[in-house]
């Protein structure tokens, strides 16, 4: 019998209603090495945010070395021996690598207020030489490259005697040489005993470094079992099997052979590269890719919220130079962002307010701009009816109370009343429950048959497969495949996703 | 704050009770507190409720309640316009300098206007058919210049708005004393005067002119699509960029709109005055601010109204008519103002954070 | 790395060094109009008139470095300046006139920290409200009466080690402050909190605390520096420390502190930026330009610092963004060949 460092038991969490985490049970040997493997949302982020006592859980139960683990924040984590390595480094670019690692408890000169700089310079050299780092201690972080500072943030976690050591997709943004130099750091620490969770989308990693690997799906544990019991293609399976019964709105019409979006050699340097796609009139094309794979990225360059390098943008036969939102919609194009909170609504104004904005050039008196408030007020009755968007009173509601599904469809429909004959669509479905989903996926379709053309950025393989006539495949920036309805498989697909993984 | 934070910390509700906090978020809460105060001070200080203090209060107010307005707009755009004083003060001296009847050479030989704009029988529109009008027109320019450059630097330059404006401030403040070496012009044109005079009872045109400003200003807010692009720009600005909002064209007229307002609220107070003075606007910001705030425009932006910060006015208005009427020493009333200013900010903070708890 | 990226980062360098290069610049600028500016006489003259300014400037710099502001350091001096000098003249000795002064003056920075870190009102407005509220109570403790003290304060002209004591007091100053900052916990935590207070709380640091830590201290600086002023100029006026919050800006932001926190030294820098406010306004008084647009020049001077400031806050953004795709070096493995999609 294993000795248990760590078990999650019936752990449920929710975010706003909608549940993320489902009765996950998992326990984690001491000493081992466990990958942690799951699409886009499946629920590890979550899971370990909850570890790392970044966000409470709603009920089940944590146990660290047989004993009740219930963390108030991320310092209480840490001191319990859980160190947390974020994608997003959570390092002070200002300060040294020294400073960075005693940052929370400076060693003192005896008694004095003063910093033991020798002491903490030579333990930081200690750390460093543990991870293979040939750094000088007083090197301000801000001049490291992203693999060094991963390697700090390992050299941080042992210098916090931390017992269990999470990696959350540690190797995007390192060059090959780093990343085999962080598996032989991951090697070093698992001989001296350390229990690591590794996240990754780069499935050949997982079974390269992993003991024993867990597989996450819709917030529930599908498997847990030895690396043995996993090949890449089972894993690949699991990940992407899914409730055979989810529907999807039947598919009316058929995409024309006229081109109303193309894209040539788009590149912009360390985000994408020569991309290169044709988008009909009537076709819903959808891109697929994991985390970090650059197709929101690319969606912000064709819409204009950011600039490119080289490659031309062609809507409806004309090329475009210098691309902005302004310009985008004047084009007829809409965009709804896969942050909704953040990016997409108003969160304290009135549903009625987000509907009418992008619109609102054309229900103005041509002179002074004047609303026409009776055309505007009728336009988005209609709009709401339409889309049957769930709220009191859409003149008097905020955005910010409506749930996920609503939220939604307030965005797609604040661009629909702009008649785009192009909508790109990032993530519409996430974090929606699956009533609202279907009516989302029912909308984008009737739009299609009218003749727009849609761009349907998502990480789930099901609803692509389910909708689209097309699927590309993105990756690292680049586009890896594309596949036409005929050849539409879910195991293809992710295969190809995962074609780059390891470089 | 993190998600934990906001979920876990103890609700504001649970502080204050529910009727409190409804009063809190009302409307017309300023205005309420207004009357309350009002009333109350009427049997200390019965002068307060006399025709004559009532005139002569709201002729103070209507200039200040300009100055406000455009103020209100900058901080629905969650932006914050300190220079507006400073604007008032040199706009005053331009146009004062350009129609006055006669200046002293005694006085202001050593001006740098002196010679080329400014001469012993007065400045160069002087004798001009039209020449108030045009002079008026300058100062509204140089009102919409200043808002410009302003604007302009926020947007481009990307120095947060406090910073730019306190610059603009200091500077234009500085050239509006260095214009007349700190001397006040006076002879203005009897025509000019008028415009500011106190035809006795309530009708005067600072008061016409000042509405006429406030309509136009909350029918902009609240009927036309630009308004709906301020409030769009001050609640989530990323958002309003997505959705297609000119933001920074908004935010660059915005603050040409405070300019404008502050060179008309000194139209204003120089005819009422009779003078050009380089120091005319220099105690005027925490008034407009303050007022704006109280009234309950947000510093975080998304919220203001023109309405509410006539009352915020009113409020801070009353309170130094007040405080003056009981003799209350000068130095008394600028502590008292420092102190609202800050209720101000903390009641700002308190409305938003019950705000963020509600769901509607 | 990628040449776009490499050019961005030597902008960023040049941007990081504007206050050493400005001072080289200025000085060498001066020196050759006046060849008296080299003169030992004359760079004591400097430091010693812009001591207090220089003071004020440290303290700022601690508050800077949160991100946030202090506009109520002028008005500190007032109040300071009065409880000090009316103590003076009612006959209490030096060293309780000069305690008593110091307490209050650090006991606003208090009262201002406080609202900021726990009521959470932004700085602007909390010290602009102190700053109104504060002049207000002090003038009328003062009833706008200037006060004589050049008898009992007639320490300006001494010298400690040779050197002038406005001059020693703040080179003393600038050590305790480097030492502060550099050589204990809450000085380095200043600076993890201005670069990032989310990672910081997540660090397990108080933030609330070294908030209140940053507004005291630089309300003792505040003290610190009337002490110095009025033995320097020898008598208290209404308008006694009117304006010199600026100054004290224009000095942090020029000796290279960040209006966005998590940047910034006492030394070199905001050392440096004492004197170059200093020598540009001596340089003005120099080449005699009339007195009025003086005070025009200094708001310039604070809009280049600044404008200098977010030019370098943007790029640094820009260059921490994370790359999708990492380029490659010769000799690893070739990225996989690209698929054209089908049109």
């Amino acid at each position: 019998m294993d000795d248990l460092i760590l078990q999650f038991c019936k752990v449920d969490k929710s975010f706003f209603g909608v549940p993320v985490l489902k009765n996950v049970s998992i326990d984690f040997p001491r000493g081992h090495i466990i990958g942690l493997i799951g699409e886009n949302g499946a629920g590890k982020s979550t899971m370990m945010n909850i570890l790392g006592g970044v966000v409470p859980f709603d009920g089940g139960k944590m146990l660290l070395n047989g004993q009740e683990y219930v963390p108030q924040d991320p310092a209480s984590a840490t001191r319990a021996g859980i160190a947390f390595i974020h994608q997003e480094l959570n390092l002070f670019t200002n300060l040294s690598i020294a400073e960075n690692l005693f940052i929370g408890n400076f060693p003192h000169l005896s008694v004095t207020p003063f910093l033991n700089k020798a002491r903490i310079r030579s333990k930081t050299q200690e750390y460093l030489k543990m991870v293979d780092l040939d750094l000088s201690p007083d090197i301000t972080v801000d001049r490291l490259s992203p693999g060094e500072r991963q390697l700090v943030e390992v050299a941080k976690a042992l210098s916090q005697d931390a017992s269990i050591i999470i990696f959350d997709e540690p190797t995007t943004s390192l060059t090959a040489r780093e990343t085999e130099k962080l598996f032989a750091i991951i090697d070093r620490l698992h001989k001296a005993g350390k229990t690591i969770i590794y996240i990754s989308h780069i499935l050949r990693d997982v079974q390269q470094l992993a003991d024993d690997i867990v597989v996450l799906r819709d917030g529930e544990v599908v498997q847990v079992g030895p690396k043995q019991e996993f090949s890449i293609q089972k894993m690949i399976s699991l990940m992407v099997g899914r409730y055979i019964g989810t529907l999807y709105p039947e598919r009316t019409s058929t995409p024309t052979e006229q081109v109303i979006l193309e894209i040539k050699g788009l590149s912009k340097a360390g985000i994408v590269h020569d991309i290169n796609l044709c988008l009909h009139k009537g076709e819903l094309l959808g891109i697929f890719g994991l985390m970090g794979s650059g197709r929101s990225e690319l969606a912000q360059i064709i819409f204009g919220m950011e600039g490119k390098d080289s490659g031309e943008i062609i809507v409806d036969g004309t090329l475009h130079t210098k691309q902005s939102p302004v310009k985008s919609i004047q084009q007829n194009m809409a965009f709804v962002t896969e942050n909704r909170r953040e990016e997409g609504l108003l969160m304290t104004s009135t549903v009625a307010e987000n509907l009418g904005l992008v619109t609102l050039r054309k229900y103005v008196t041509p002179a002074a701009h004047v609303v026409r408030q009776s055309a505007l007020i009728e336009a988005i009755r209609n709009s709401v009816s339409l889309l049957q968007i769930k709220v009191n009173d859409a003149f008097r509601s905020q955005a910010k109370g409506l749930s996920g599904g609503n939220q939604q469809k307030v965005v797609i429909g604040k661009w629909l009343m702009n008649n785009p004959s192009i909508l790109v669509v990032d993530e519409p479905t996430r974090g929606v429950d699956v009533g609202a989903k279907y009516e989302i996926y029912s909308i984008i379709n009737d739009i299609v048959s009218k003749g727009a053309a849609v761009l349907f950025i998502s990480s789930e393989i099901e609803e692509l497969i389910g909708i689209c006539d097309r699927i590309i495949v993105m990756g690292v920036g680049e586009i890896l495949g594309c596949f036409e309805k005929s050849e539409f498989n879910r195991e293809k697909i992710l295969q190809t996703a995962f074609r780059e993984g390891g470089k | 704050m993190t998600i934990r934070e906001k979920l876990t910390r103890e609700p504001i509700r649970e502080k204050l009770g529910k009727l409190p906090r409804q009063l809190l978020l009302s409307e017309y809460f300023i205005l309420i507190l207004c009357i309350l105060v009002f009333v109350a001070l009427i049997p200390f200080i019965p002068v307060i409720a006399s025709a004559y203090n009532m005139s002569s209060l709201l002729s103070n107010i209507w200039p200040l309640y300009a100055v406000a307005i455009g103020q209100t707009l900058v901080l629905i755009i969650a932006g914050i316009d300190l220079s507006q004083g400073a604007i008032i003060s040199l706009t005053s001296v331009i146009g004062a300098s350009l129609i006055a009847t006669a200046a002293d050479p005694v006085v202001f030989s050593k001006s740098p206007i002196w010679g080329w704009l400014l001469f012993e029988n007065g400045g160069i529109l002087t004798n001009h058919s039209a020449g108030i009008l045009i002079a008026v027109l300058v100062m509204l320019l140089v009102g919409l210049l200043i808002g410009f450059i302003n604007g302009t630097a926020i947007v481009y330059a990307r120095i947060p708005a406090f910073m730019v404006t306190l610059v603009t401030q200091t500077f234009f403040a500085g050239l509006a004393i260095y214009y007349v070496k700190s001397e006040n012009i006076i002879n203005l044109p009897d025509a000019f005067t008028a415009i500011g005079e106190d035809s006795g009872g309530l009708i005067s045109s600072a008061l016409i002119i000042t509405l006429i400003l406030a309509i136009s200003s909350q029918f902009i807010l609240s009927r036309t699509m630009f308004g709906r692009w301020l409030y769009a720009t001050g609640t989530n600005i990323r958002a309003s960029i997505v959705s297609g909002v000119p933001t920074k064209k908004v935010i660059i007229l915005t603050y040409m709109f405070s300019g404008f307002c502050a060179a008309v609220a000194s139209v204003l107070y120089s005819s009422r005055m009779d003078m050009g003075r380089p120091t005319l606007g220099a105690s005027l910001l925490l008034d407009v601010i303050g007022g704006a705030v109280i009234g309950g425009s947000s510093l975080s932006g998304g919220k203001g109204k023109v309405l509410w910060t006539f009352f915020g006015v009113v409020f801070l208005s009353l309170l130094g008519n007040a405080l003056s009427l009981l003799n209350v020493p000068f130095f008394w009333i600028e502590i008292v103002k420092g102190s609202v200013i800050l209720m101000a900010a903390l009641l700002d903070v308190i409305r938003t954070r019950i705000l963020q708890q509600q769901t509607v | 790395m990628n040449g776009n990226q490499s050019r961005q980062r030597l902008i960023l360098t040049i941007l990081k060094n504007t206050p050493t290069i400005l001072f080289v610049v200025i000085f060498v600028a001066f020196s050759l109009l006046d060849h008296r500016f080299f003169a030992r006489a004359n760079f004591e003259n400097i430091i010693a008139s812009s001591a207090f300014v220089g003071i004020l400037a440290v303290g700022m710099t601690f508050v800077l470095l949160t991100g946030g502001i202090d506009l109520s350091v002028g008005a500190n001096m007032y109040i300071t300046g009065a409880i000090l000098a009316m103590m003076l003249v009612n006959g209490y000795p030096l060293w309780l006139s000069i305690l008593t002064g110091m307490l209050a003056g650090t006991a606003i920075g208090f009262f201002n920290g406080f609202l900021i870190s726990k009521m959470k009102i932004i700085p602007f407005m909390v010290t602009l409200g102190t700053l109104t509220a504060g002049r207000g109570l002090a003038l009328l403790v003062t009833q706008s009466a200037a006060i004589n003290v050049t008898k009992e304060m007639p320490f300006a002209a001494a010298r400690v080690l040779g050197v002038p004591l406005p001059i020693f007091v703040f080179l003393a100053l600038v050590f305790v402050a480097f030492i502060v900052l550099n050589y204990t916990s809450p000085g380095r935590q200043l600076y993890a909190m201005g670069n990032d207070p989310e990672a910081a709380k997540k660090a397990g640091l108080n933030v609330t605390r070294l908030t209140m830590l940053a507004y005291i201290v630089c309300g003792f600086c505040a003290a610190l520096a009337t002490v110095i002023a009025l033995s320097q100029q020898g008598r208290l006026s209404a308008s006694f420390g009117e304006g010199v919050e600026f100054r004290a800006i224009a000095a942090a932001v020029l000796g290279g502190t960040s209006l966005f926190g998590g940047v910034g030294a006492v030394f070199p820098g905001t050392l440096i930026g004492t004197l170059l406010v200093q020598m540009i306004s001596n340089g003005l008084v120099y080449l005699q330009v009339d007195l009025y647009l003086q005070d025009m020049i200094s708001p310039l001077v604070i809009f280049f610092a600044v404008f200098v400031d977010a030019q370098r806050m943007n790029l640094i953004k820009r260059l921490e963004r994370r790359n999708i795709r990492v380029e490659n070096t010769v000799g690893q493995a070739p990225v996989s060949k690209k698929i054209r999609a089908v049109i």
